[in-house]
């Protein structure tokens, strides 16, 4: 186990009895983040806002819904933030006119930009590894990926998006998973 | 039920990126409630594949979150201790909620009971709504129906639910102008707990009925003597 998810347990174990300081430092923590990745899917400020909002205030709520014995907080913490902004995505089809913006991870465009985020060191290494891993993803695989991932499309939107047999994308998303999940393992090993 | 580790693995991954629809969506939560849990193969590359998901939103460039929500948060964090509503059952309901039937309707898309990932979020998302004080909970039989106005979906939950007898089922409709809607069918757990994401708005419906039927019972409307109603409409009537 990572130093940052033994903190991030201790921080948990504090919210639960409804320390707010410890609900303060995993917003400090994952605000970022999680806010980078709901706007990334939602395309739109106040839906990311709410988004992250929505997520912070479930694990206020139901800080139980995170179970230790089935991986680390950032995992859940992350998993729910996604969640919501793909439901969101979901119930907001106007915001289709933003899937193209899932074709890149470059920084997205804000107003107010992401100027001295506070990124955990930790953090910062994963997302490194993470896009390592991305890149040695053949294009066609990392493309339905992330259409998925980033863009909240079903397996038969991106067929129709991007012309191919929904077979292809399901062979395509498969391959993709697999590959990452065999190259994160081995970064997540050789960091511990 | 399908035995292709191929095709259930394509299947997984699709689900955990969340981007399974109909047939294939159907078949995932067929999956999930009744082979993974015992497939020890099943079980570690969903688990595997969960923290992919979960990893790929690091992969984002972190983005300053405007000032203003952590004060909007701030004002909206009520203690903890005591808790204007009972909800222990969303704790408890943590673990994996038997549920058969559903029907291809919207309800199978939320169930997805056996994945732990949806299930907290799911956990989360009625603990937050039964947290309102616009919230409705209505008993109805040997559960309590979650909802509240605005809201296009609700909760059923239970704790201490006696399982039915042998051959029957738990079934569920929804009633608007005497035309019964099948949302699905529930077993409790082994520990007697139920919870049901319903993905229908119940603002749209007049009633909630709830019966046991035998298994092989027609969907259309009750047909056993044993039903509850959540606004007191009568499956007769």
């Amino acid at each position: 186990m990572r130093d940052g998810d033994r903190d991030d347990l201790e921080l948990h174990r504090s919210l639960s009895q409804g320390d707010r300081g410890a609900f303060d430092e995993l917003y400090r923590r994952y605000s970022p983040s999680a806010y980078g990745l709901a706007y990334r899917i939602t395309g739109q400020q106040v839906l990311a806002q709410d988004v992250v909002h929505d997520a912070y205030m479930a694990l206020w709520r139901a800080p139980e819904a995170f179970d230790p014995a089935r991986g680390a907080f950032r995992t859940f913490f992350l998993s729910l933030v996604h969640h919501r902004a793909v439901d969101t995505v979901r119930r907001e089809e106007r915001i289709r006119a933003r899937q193209e913006r899932a074709s890149n991870l470059e920084p997205v465009a804000v107003e107010d930009p992401a100027e001295g985020v506070i990124d955990a060191a930790d953090l910062a290494d994963r997302r490194v590894e993470i896009r390592a891993a991305l890149d040695t993803l053949p294009p066609e695989q990392r493309q339905v990926l992330e259409m998925a991932y980033f863009g909240g499309m079903t397996q038969v939107q991106i067929a129709e998006d991007i012309e191919i047999p929904v077979g292809t994308v399901k062979t395509r998303t498969l391959a993709a998973m697999r590959k990452l999940r065999r190259v994160l393992d081995r970064s997540a090993t050789e960091d511990q | 039920m399908i035995d292709d580790h191929e095709r259930i693995e394509e299947l997984l991954a699709g689900y955990v990126l969340r981007s399974l629809s109909g047939a294939d969506a159907s078949e995932a939560d067929l999956l999930l409630s009744e082979h993974v849990p015992g497939c020890g193969e099943c079980r570690r590359t969903l688990d595997g594949f969960q923290v992919v998901t979960a990893d790929l939103g690091f992969a984002v460039e972190p983005v300053r979150p405007p000032e203003t929500l952590l004060p909007r948060l701030h004002r909206q964090l009520e203690p903890h201790a005591p808790r204007r509503r009972p909800m222990q059952m969303f704790a408890v309901a943590a673990g994996v909620v038997a549920v058969v039937g559903l029907a291809g309707l919207t309800v199978s898309q939320n169930i997805r009971a056996n994945n732990a990932d949806v299930r907290a979020d799911a956990f989360a998302n009625a603990a937050q709504l039964a947290a309102r004080d616009d919230a409705r909970m209505v008993d109805v039989g040997p559960v309590q129906e979650i909802s509240a106005p605005g809201e296009e979906h609700f909760y059923l939950v239970g704790e201490g639910v006696p399982g039915p007898p042998a051959g029957s089922i738990y079934r569920v409709w929804l009633v608007s102008d005497g035309v019964t809607t099948f949302v699905g069918d529930f077993l409790p757990d082994e520990l007697g707990r139920v919870f049901l994401p319903i993905d229908f708005d119940p603002n749209r419906y007049d009633d909630l009925w709830i019966a046991v039927e035998p298994i092989d019972a027609p969907t259309g409307a009750p047909v056993s003597t044993e039903w509850w109603s959540a606004r007191g409409t009568t499956p007769a009537a």
